[in-house]
């Protein structure tokens, strides 16, 4: 099992209160009360606990692509990622990822990519992500229709860019380039390709048939996951897909502590913060045409499983209406003592057989000294009792100079009291 | 060819595309273009066009059942297309109605192809476009304000008439409904310009442009751009109109149109 850093950039300091009715963070974001010297504080925090991470044992460094939102102030995570590339040693450095469709020409993708690579010393993971609506659609004006054939297009750019050893002549629809030849090249041949979803059915046939690392990537948790993830599992698994668990990623908010009271005291307004702040306009969540009419029909067929989860549920959630314990109960969160939260990530990972889990260890307006805790309470006193999990499977989703420094500094243990949690 | 009470869409090929189209009518020929989130179906205004004209109302590509938007790259393949349309209808040149999405593609052929257009009209048409007026985005506005924008009386909602018929299944509806939009993003996205002003001196048909005063959704600075645009170009506002003077105005509509054509 497999345990990657991550944070949502997300701006601490909106006002109580924050979003007024009617308020967003998307979009039309009201820049007014961002202040550009906390983001730089905020900035060099984010660097600092990664780099704490990197030293504790996590298998990648996970950065992302969000824009015109003071929920992730990351609009270009090749940037934070090179922040990190040439200051840590063991982690991947995982991008997950760069909206490819966003990039025009995108073998800027292919140059950028391949320095981080080169300057990690052979650690990059490649996330291409097709960006959110508001991303790509909104913020950067693409046609929601035209998104996947940009993200298509690009990607087959990018992987060729890395490939060939020639220049050679590429006359896309969007990128029309008489030479390519990239300087650098990637210490990887290549890197691996990891391509997080939503639900959509093309992007399962791609991950399927390029055997990339699908990611399931949202902040809702196992009981709202469970229904698309076993959906990906059961059309893998018809279509003869590879059923190895690295090839799946999951994203958890975890809030670890010495005992479950303390985790409630110094994490709750953090968790309610952090979704709070991730306040969509709803008209923008869903323009015609980012959805292809075959993912619409799969909706009623292929992903009708039922989420345990209800819309009341979602709404109170995101508005912080939760108790602490709620959230935790509902999925949303994974928090307590470190043996509670072994526990319940070994149910949650076999449960929905995943073998890279992107653990999101800061959240909301958490102090730095809070989130340094979770990561080095995650780092000594749960991923190494986790790592027999999957240990079977091979991992063909993370670089291999990564898995070699990360397993010499944080090898597996034996769970220490198996039988007095299970009798809890 | 005339009169049939039920719905009369057809399928039929037009060069590498499937068609579905609404014909009916005999006179001179009228190609009617339909707005951005679809085709009319069953409408009392083209039943009343088809009273004079041989009226040959096509879905766009993409819309409904007709195919052919993944080949689409330009908004010039959209005017060929409807080029290539009006040669195989063999009538000779044609009288011209386009409705906002409509109006954008209507304009585009009268430019490339002036020797196939008689006369033409644009309602509400899109197209151009001022950043100092930036007009409304029709695919972020909820029902409510979409409603507001469209009416001069919203209480006319429920007379708008629409090529997908079985109103109870509403899962198709909704398929139906975001396939449209999701074609017409592709020229209205994110601002609704293809370079349509470098292009409208090209237009030789005598041109009426009309508009409802009561438009939420193209403002009368950008309609009376398009018709300052083109030579010679009417400019008519129709009161107690929105976005659909042809549906919440039909007589006013019809009189200003049969009078431009006859």
């Amino acid at each position: 099992m497999k345990f990657h850093w991550f944070a949502e950039v997300t701006y601490p300091g909106m006002p109580k209160g924050f979003p007024a009715p009617g308020q967003v963070n998307w979009i039309k974001t009201d820049t007014t009360l961002i202040d550009p010297r906390a983001t730089g504080e905020l900035y060099r925090m984010f660097i600092r606990l990664m780099q704490g991470a990197d030293k504790v044992g996590f298998d990648g460094l996970a950065v992302n692509e969000h824009h015109q939102t003071g929920f992730a102030m990351t609009p270009s995570p090749n940037l934070l990622a090179a922040s990190l590339a040439g200051t840590t040693e063991n982690a991947a450095i995982l991008v997950i990822g760069d909206s490819l469709a966003l990039y025009n020409p995108a073998h800027r993708v292919a140059e950028e990519l391949a320095y981080l690579d080169c300057l990690s010393d052979g650690r990059l993971i490649a996330g291409f992500v097709f960006g959110t609506p508001m991303d790509s659609t909104f913020a950067y004006g693409n046609p929601p229709v035209e998104v996947r054939e940009r993200f298509h297009e690009a990607r087959k750019l990018i992987l060729r860019a890395w490939a060939e050893p020639e220049p050679f002549a590429f006359n896309g629809r969007f990128n029309k380039l008489r030479y390519v030849n990239i300087v650098p090249r990637p210490i990887q041949t290549p890197p691996p390709v990891w391509v997080p979803g939503s639900g959509s059915v093309e992007t399962w046939d791609l991950v399927i048939d390029e055997a990339y690392c699908y990611g399931h990537l949202s902040f809702s948790g196992l009981q709202s996951a469970k229904p698309l993830v076993d959906a990906f599992w059961n059309y893998c698994e018809q279509r003869g897909g590879d059923m190895n668990p690295h090839r799946m990623a999951f994203t958890q908010i975890i809030c670890c502590a010495e005992t479950d009271a303390e985790a409630e005291a110094q994490y709750y307004e953090a968790v309610r913060c952090f979704h709070r702040s991730n306040a969509v306009d709803p008209n923008f969540a869903a323009p015609p045409g980012y959805s292809t009419e075959r993912s619409m029909r799969a909706q009623g067929t292929l992903m009708a499983g039922r989420s345990k989860l209800t819309p009341e549920d979602r709404l109170r959630a995101s508005r912080g209406e939760m108790s602490f314990w709620e959230y935790d109960e509902k999925g949303y969160i994974v928090a307590g003592t470190p043996a509670r939260v072994r526990q319940r990530l070994r149910e949650l990972a076999t449960d929905l057989r995943i073998g890279q889990l992107i653990a999101c260890l800061h959240m909301g307006d958490l102090s730095e000294a809070v989130a340094a805790q979770n990561t080095r309470l995650m780092g000594e006193q749960v991923i190494p009792y986790l790592r027999d999990l999957w240990a079977e499977y091979p991992d063909h989703w993370t670089p291999q100079v990564s898995q070699q420094r990360v397993a010499a500094i944080s090898p597996g243990r034996p769970e220490p009291a198996r039988a007095a949690e299970s009798a809890e | 060819m005339t009169g049939a009470a039920e719905t009369t869409m057809r399928m039929s090929r037009v060069g590498a595309f499937d068609v579905r189209s609404w014909d009916r009518g005999s006179g001179p020929p009228l190609l009617y273009l339909h707005g951005f989130e679809q085709h009319p179906g069953e409408a009392p205004y083209l039943a009343r066009l088809a009273e004079r004209h041989s009226v040959k109302a096509p879905e766009h590509p993409g819309f409904g059942a007709s195919t052919g938007i993944e080949d689409i790259q330009h908004i010039l393949d959209v005017a060929l297309h409807y080029r290539e349309m009006v040669e195989a209808w063999g009538q000779g040149p044609v009288d011209v109605v386009g409705h906002a999405l409509g109006g954008m593609f209507a304009a585009e052929f009268a430019a490339v192809s002036p020797h196939l257009v008689r006369r033409l009209v644009l309602v509400s048409p899109y197209g151009v476009w001022r950043d100092d007026e930036p007009a409304a985005d029709p695919f972020v506005l909820p029902p409510a304000a979409m409603d507001a924008a469209k009416w001069h009386d919203a209480a006319w909602a429920k007379r708008e008439t629409s090529a997908f018929t079985d109103v109870e299944d509403k899962a198709e509806l909704a398929i139906f409904r975001t396939k449209n939009l999701s074609a017409a993003t592709k020229f209205l996205w994110p601002i609704p310009d293809r370079g349509l002003n470098r292009r409208l001196r090209h237009i030789k048909a005598p041109t009426l442009v009309i508009r409802g005063e009561s438009d939420g959704l193209v403002p009368l600075s950008y309609a009376r751009d398009v018709a300052a645009g083109i030579a010679g170009a009417r400019f008519e506002a129709i009161p107690a109109a929105g976005h659909l003077p042809m549906v919440e105005t039909e007589q006013a509509f019809i009189d200003l149109v049969e009078d431009f054509l006859r």
